[in-house]
């Protein structure tokens, strides 16, 4: 059984009186496998966020059908494997953190002391503890994204939905997020997520699918989509600049044909010099 | 088909959100506005004293109902759609009506809980006057008869004065106004879950409250001629589009002294339970096909 199905989805908004339709996904197709971590990406207004609110049942699909682990999203029933981070966190400010985690805990059917137990855990993981008893209005754009994981965890769903789950938090902040979803694919959690920094969907998802227009335009194993054909990379260690003449040499007279596009040292990336630079810091 | 500890958790959560929008605020105002009432009139006479205390006390009581069952309603729902925090509850497993039913259960449980303290401040006011007023009558009473007032003319001020004073009957009023507020939350209930902006369901839902109180006398206006089978069925259609709030004006009466009878108070009572019914399964039929 697949963990999610989305199956020739279409939706056609209706503008207002007068002002015609729109249509917001045309006969998009994809499906994710149970524990796979699948990255939906796409500009904005390609119809991400359309197709997840079909597939949380917030939206009634046009044509077409959206299912999870076999189950119509529309049914209610459907949502209990789902656990949801919506791209702005959208949480009650009146509420402190602990009375959140409570909160959803009982909409999901949860109570008593296990749940309080479980809450306080969950706040202890995602860093969460010291601000347990803060009022959601004062918390800053990353820990609201983090109680929103919290949250989304609450009931250990099998599959967890994360729209921009990154957004607008500092790097460090994101990498504990791209930590954690590893962290849930170890644990065979299914994970549905929208991003724009590629390079984070680069890092954590087995499978991508690229929306434009409406429509899925690209689909499949990362792997497979990001591989160049024509070409073959090697990387060495502890090796020194004299060993790039003769590799040239060699190349050119047993493979004439072969050119080196690129030589050199190898670039981290800014994100990464940016969190070691700062976590040795912070360490001094 | 429904969840008794979602709707629990989502009329508490509803109840939290209101008290910290600082809404016992008008509870206190209301204590200070009844002491106040309750001292302010030493000129008029005793019973007037009783009257102005019950008159002024009942109307903060109407005005409390009326506006939290209007007003809250109308910020929670279209206020969780604007705010998207629709989204995460709707995300979990949450079937559409218990989240209606959550927040009409949190309204009107704030409302009952407000009527509560409200009814007691006042009763308590209403009885400290009440003794002050007949102990004064009585003292006069005797002084007029120079020492020669019988027990009979001392009972019959005494019972003057706890005509116009704390009664059981009172409490019928306070409930009558608690039935027209939770049928006002039901509707403001159903508003929102058409309404694009918190401002037009308060808009819509004073407008029904002030129709509301008139579709008696539009009836009687239309129909004073006898009453047709059509007429009937446009009076019937009229009643369920628009609460017939006339149905729980009884506070005046009540004020007054009259004592409602217990199938006039049931029968209000069943009315409000049809409207409310009516109003929520129509309300949820519309949440329902509602696209976020």
């Amino acid at each position: 059984m697949t963990a999610v199905e989305v199956k020739n989805l279409s939706k056609v908004f209706h503008r207002g009186l007068g002002q015609g339709f729109f249509t917001a996904v045309k006969d998009v197709s994809f499906t994710v496998a149970p524990g796979e971590v699948y990255g939906l990406i796409g500009p904005n207004g390609s119809g991400k966020s359309t197709t997840m609110k079909a597939l949380l049942g917030l939206l009634a699909p046009t044509l077409g059908s959206t299912s999870i682990y076999g189950i119509d999203s529309r049914k209610v029933e459907a949502r209990k494997a789902v656990g949801f981070l919506p791209e702005n966190p959208y949480f009650y400010k009146h509420l402190t953190g602990l009375e959140t985690m409570l909160f959803f805990g009982r909409l999901c059917g949860l109570g008593g002391k296990p749940l309080r137990e479980h809450c306080v855990r969950l706040l202890e993981q995602t860093g969460l503890a010291d601000a347990a008893d803060r009022r959601l209005g004062g918390y800053s754009k990353g820990m609201l994204q983090r109680i929103g994981l919290a949250q989304a965890l609450i009931h250990e769903p099998k599959l967890l939905v994360l729209d921009e789950p990154t957004a607008g938090v500092d790097p460090a902040g994101s990498r504990k997020i791209r930590d954690l979803i590893l962290d849930c694919k170890q644990r065979g959690i299914t994970v549905l997520v929208t991003s724009h920094l590629l390079e984070q969907i680069q890092e954590v998802c087995d499978r991508v699918g690229i929306m434009a227009s409406g429509r899925m335009i690209k689909e499949g194993a990362l792997k497979d989509l990001i591989a160049v054909d024509d070409q073959f990379e090697v990387l060495l260690q502890n090796t020194d600049a004299a060993l790039e003449p003769q590799l040239r040499e060699w190349l050119a007279q047993n493979y004439p044909n072969t050119q080196i596009l690129r030589a050199g040292r190898p670039h981290t990336t800014l994100e990464r010099l940016f969190l070691e630079v700062t976590e040795s810091k912070s360490s001094d | 088909m429904f969840h008794l500890r979602r709707i629990l958790a989502l009329a508490s959560n509803t109840v939290t959100q209101l008290l910290r929008m600082k809404v016992l605020f008008f509870l206190l105002a209301f204590c200070v506005l009844v002491v106040a009432a309750g001292f302010a009139f030493p000129a008029v006479s005793e019973a007037q004293q009783l009257k102005l205390l019950k008159d002024v006390s009942f109307g903060a009581l109407q005005a409390f109902a009326v506006v939290m069952a209007i007003a809250s309603t109308a910020l929670l729902l279209p206020k969780d759609v604007e705010d998207r925090t629709l989204y995460t509850i709707l995300a979990k497993p949450v079937p559409r009506i218990d989240y209606l039913l959550g927040k009409y259960l949190g309204v009107i449980a704030l409302i009952a809980g407000g009527l509560i303290l409200m009814d007691a401040a006042f009763s308590l006011v209403l009885y400290i006057k009440q003794t002050i007023v007949i102990k004064e009558a009585v003292d006069w009473f005797v002084h007029q008869q120079q020492g020669q007032a019988d027990a009979a003319g001392i009972a019959a001020v005494t019972a003057d004065l706890e005509k116009q004073g704390l009664t059981w009957s009172l409490h019928t009023a306070v409930w009558s106004i608690f039935l027209k507020a939770a049928v006002l939350t039901a509707l403001a209930l159903l508003i929102s879950t058409i309404a694009s902006s918190t401002l037009f369901t308060i808009i819509t839902g004073f407008a029904f409250f002030v129709i509301g109180h008139g579709l008696g006398l539009f009836r009687d206006y239309f129909f004073q001629g006898g009453i047709s089978r059509w007429d009937y069925a446009l009076s019937a259609v009229l009643s369920i589009l628009c609460p017939d709030l006339g149905l729980f004006d009884i506070v005046d009466p009540v004020l007054e002294g009259h004592v409602p009878s217990v199938m006039a108070m049931s029968t209000m009572t069943g009315f409000a339970v049809l409207y409310i019914v009516g109003y929520l399964t129509v309300a949820h039929l519309l949440f329902v096909e509602k696209e976020l």
